[in-house]
């Protein structure tokens, strides 16, 4: 084949489209890395020394990853039955369960936090009693925390949601329940034995999306006044010009390196049919 | 009493009745087929029995026990997927022990009636393979492990062979058919495939929208269809229009042309109208055989279908199919010529509608 007519076959538009596309998201963490290294030519990683030994780096950090942590573990509880049950018995709720969960994209997180202290400020009372059925949860650490992980996992819903979804349409839901269940084992066996393990791809995407989700998010936290990474990561940057370049930096680094787990444990198919 | 009874059992969705006044005993260790086209409730009613489905009315029981209202994790009934439905986190021997271990047997147990079942079904060589690894029919016999490892009181079957290609469809209904006897258990088989019901049954249901046409053995089911439906449904037939000529004699006549049927004409009266059938095989050339009826026959068609050659004929202006045995010195007649053709009185049936 000669040079010209491999030239010609050559897809010269698709490539300047991919790399336009590349150079666009990869030129600004370029510089901001660069930008994280210049502050003390002598020592170049002085941003990122800094930011480490910072206590409220940590801490903040650490918080950001447990509340991670507790609102992937309520949103599967939560997310895995609904799908399940959707898929398995009520199919035609499926276009409204979908739209429920679209909602976080609609409606901003700070419409969503102001409605959450609105409601969640004043004693909750059994209607037309002076009964208090219960406490305001904004006025107590726990109750606070509690509003906030509820508050993420509906930022979350959207691609929790989905990837369950998405892993359940993979599997056989109806017919390994039906097996299932002749040999004997009730819902929670089925689910947790049978379904859970069958999805468990889709479970890390949803559960890594939420992570990200989580440990970056600003406006839920600092309005609830929760320590965490977003507002810490937030008032840095007010304040400070090198850190908080490393932190997003490394930020943009951890989220990788998320979404490489996620391939090498589908396969880079997004999800995996079975366990395997 | 018989073993499992299904007594009135009815099944609507919506103003759909699905299944119609379903009435079945059937004997512990049977075999039975239910038999029949796609949407005839064959697969609706097994669901019954397994509890994925709740009859709208009706009674099912098993020794004496009326199950009708127990969840399918309340039975003790083993099931077999088309799908084959194994667990694909699990491997086979986990598939297989599944039951076992969520009924809470001591270990001891699950691992030897797994180990008795992989030998049952030959997988020896299989046990720590994952479902993916498995061809189609190694996997359908994996369920059928599974289904047995609980030692279930029946054992349903819903087409679990449609999905394998030809010879091993063939070679596992026999190793689910000695399986069967084997243990000795009662077992249901769903299917749409005549063949298969015939081959493995010890008695046939033939269903058609929602309603049994026929109950009986394999022999009987082919040899003495008792409707239309089922003469045409297994095996194929040739049925005809006829008029009764002697109800004494069981003369009747399909356009003109004179036949003696063995049975049923007595009920009727001279000139009633009625359907006759005869199947492709019982005709034969009167000049090989000379039986009751022999006709005049021109030779329309000749077909080669392998250890089979079928002729169409026909007879009066009816058109038949007329099959006969293939063999290397078989001497054809010629297309166009007009044969001698016979059967039996036997053969000639006569349907109800």
């Amino acid at each position: 084949m000669s040079f010209l007519s491999r030239l010609r076959k050559f897809p010269f538009w698709a490539w300047f489209w991919f790399l336009l596309g590349a150079l666009y998201f990869i030129l600004p963490l370029l510089a901001t890395f660069e930008f994280s290294l210049s502050w003390d030519p002598a020592i170049p990683f002085k941003a990122y020394q800094r930011s480490f030994e910072d206590s409220r780096f940590w801490t903040s950090f650490i918080a950001s990853n447990i509340f991670a942590l507790i609102t992937i573990f309520a949103s599967i509880v939560l997310v895995v039955p609904t799908a399940y049950w959707i898929r398995l018995r009520l199919p035609q709720a499926r276009r409204i369960v979908e739209f429920i969960t679209l909602m976080p994209f609609v409606v901003p997180a700070i419409i969503l936090v102001f409605g959450l202290i609105r409601v969640y400020s004043t004693p909750f009372t059994i209607p037309f009693t002076d009964i208090v059925f219960m406490q305001p949860l904004t006025q107590f650490k726990l109750g606070t925390n509690i509003l906030v992980i509820a508050g993420y996992m509906v930022l979350a819903m959207p691609y929790m949601y989905r990837s369950v979804d998405t892993g359940m349409r993979t599997v056989d839901i109806l017919t390994l329940t039906e097996a299932a269940q002749s040999l004997g084992a009730n819902w929670f066996v089925i689910i947790t034995r049978v379904i859970l393990p069958n999805i468990r791809s889709a479970l890390l995407s949803g559960a890594l999306l939420t992570f990200a989700i989580v440990v970056g998010e600003v406006i839920l936290a600092s309005f609830l006044g929760v320590t965490a990474f977003g507002p810490y990561l937030f008032l840095l940057g007010q304040h400070r010009a090198y850190e908080p370049a490393a932190l997003s930096f490394v930020s943009f680094l951890l989220t990788w390196f998320a979404m490489g787990l996620i391939q090498l444990v589908t396969g880079g198919q997004g999800q995996a049919a079975g366990a395997h | 009493m018989s073993y499992l009874s299904l007594s009135n059992v009815t099944k609507q969705f919506g103003d759909t009745v699905v299944v119609d006044n379903f009435n079945l005993d059937i004997d512990k260790g049977e075999f039975v087929s239910f038999l029949g086209p796609s949407g005839c409730g064959k697969t609706t009613t097994l669901r019954m029995v397994a509890g994925f489905e709740v009859p709208t009315s009706g009674k099912i029981m098993i020794e004496g026990v009326d199950i009708t209202d127990k969840a399918p994790n309340q039975r003790n009934v083993g099931m077999i997927f088309q799908s084959y439905a194994l667990f694909p986190n699990m491997t086979v021997a986990q598939n297989i022990g599944f039951g076992l271990t969520v009924r809470k047997e001591p270990e001891s147990v699950v691992k030897s009636r797994v180990a008795e079942m992989i030998s049952l079904i030959n997988l020896e060589a299989h046990a720590n393979k994952y479902p993916y690894q498995l061809s189609g029919g190694q996997q359908q016999r994996v369920s059928l492990a599974r289904a047995l490892a609980n030692r279930p009181q029946v054992l349903l079957l819903d087409e679990p062979l449609s999905a394998l290609d030809a010879k091993i469809r063939v070679s596992l209904r026999a190793e689910i058919r000695s399986i069967q006897k084997a243990l000795g258990i009662t077992a249901i088989f769903v299917t749409h495939d005549q063949e298969e019901a015939l081959s493995i049954s010890d008695r046939i249901v033939v269903m058609n929208a929602g309603e049994m046409e026929q109950v009986g053995t394999p022999f009987e089911i082919y040899n003495f269809p008792k409707t239309r439906f089922v003469a045409n449904f297994v095996g194929s037939l040739n049925t005809a229009d006829a008029e009764v000529v002697d109800p004494t004699k069981g003369l009747v006549s399909v356009d003109g042309v004179q036949f003696t049927s063995a049975e049923g004409t007595k009920e009727r009266k001279k000139g009633d109208k009625i359907k006759v059938a005869i199947r492709p095989e019982r005709f034969s050339f009167a000049a090989l055989q000379h039986k009751d009826n022999v006709v005049d026959a021109k030779i329309e068609n000749i077909t080669f279908l392998g250890s089979v050659v079928r002729i169409q004929v026909k007879i009066g202006n009816t058109n038949f199919n007329m099959d006969t045995f293939n063999n290397p010195f078989l001497e054809l007649p010629k297309i166009g010529s007009i044969e001698q053709v016979t059967c039996s009185k036997e053969a000639v049936l006569v349907l109800d509608e």
